[in-house]
């Protein structure tokens, strides 16, 4: 895969989706030019022909990998082992202003009711010049919507990234 | 197998390039000479870069001992 190469001495992260339910194969997540580009908007750097920009997020949480456990017991045991096994990639919870009329956001509580939908997202940082994009490949799913009275509305939904479809590009 | 033929192979997968291309046989030389072709930010680059990996080309070192 590509590395990005360049540092940005001072960035503006976007998140993109892709409008169409078609994600790009492993290799085109990391091929910038007529492929993630087309999902990135204009005002990230990209030409924004074929994605939407997820424009309310407030907040990602952490996200990458964590230390997955195998857990055995023996019928009859009082005691289980843990056993430390391979990392396991951690899914991505999302807080955005929850806006009925957001085509993105709209799209995602779409894929989170089917649960089945694969589509490509891209997280960009843009330096005003120059564009560095993590692509990746997931399914959307948990789509909550906290319409507290006191409190502007939100929605909470959860990103899982499908296993190794991801990639890094840039400008 | 050809070279074009992986490249095809690895740029329709979605599955992990490493683990794909370790699985795919072709000539290291050929490898490396598409891949100074290859023009950098495409698919091609990108599939011939993971065959690379794991199809260096190897140069035999010429032994220093006289041989009889």
């Amino acid at each position: 895969m590509a590395l990005p190469s360049k540092v940005l001495p001072g960035f503006v992260a976007s998140m993109w989706m892709q409008t169409s339910a078609a994600p790009f194969t492993t290799a085109n997540l990391a091929v910038w030019v007529a492929q993630v580009t087309t999902i990135v908007g204009t005002s990230a750097g990209g030409t924004g022909a074929s994605g939407t920009a997820l424009a309310t997020i407030e907040a990602v949480p952490a996200f990458g990998q964590d230390d997955a456990v195998a857990s055995f017991m023996v019928a009859g045991a009082r005691q289980s082992d843990k056993i430390p096994t391979q990392s396991a990639p951690t899914s991505m919870t999302i807080t955005a202003a929850w806006n009925p009329s957001d085509a993105g956001l709209l799209l995602v509580r779409a894929d989170a009711y089917s649960g089945l939908v694969d589509r490509t997202y891209v997280i960009a940082a843009y330096d005003g010049t120059n564009t560095v994009a993590y692509a990746f490949n997931a399914r959307a799913s948990q789509f909550q919507i906290d319409a507290q009275p006191g409190a502007e509305a939100k929605c909470v939904f959860t990103l899982h990234p499908r296993g190794n479809q991801y990639g890094w590009s840039n400008s | 197998m050809k070279v074009a033929d992986a490249v095809e192979v690895l740029a329709t997968t979605y599955q992990s390039l490493d683990f794909v291309a370790q699985g795919l046989e072709v000539k290291a030389s050929e490898v490396a000479a598409a891949l100074a072709k290859a023009k950098p930010d495409t698919v091609e680059f990108v599939c011939l870069t993971a065959l690379s990996k794991y199809n260096p080309v190897s140069t035999e070192v010429a032994s220093s001992e006289p041989s009889e």
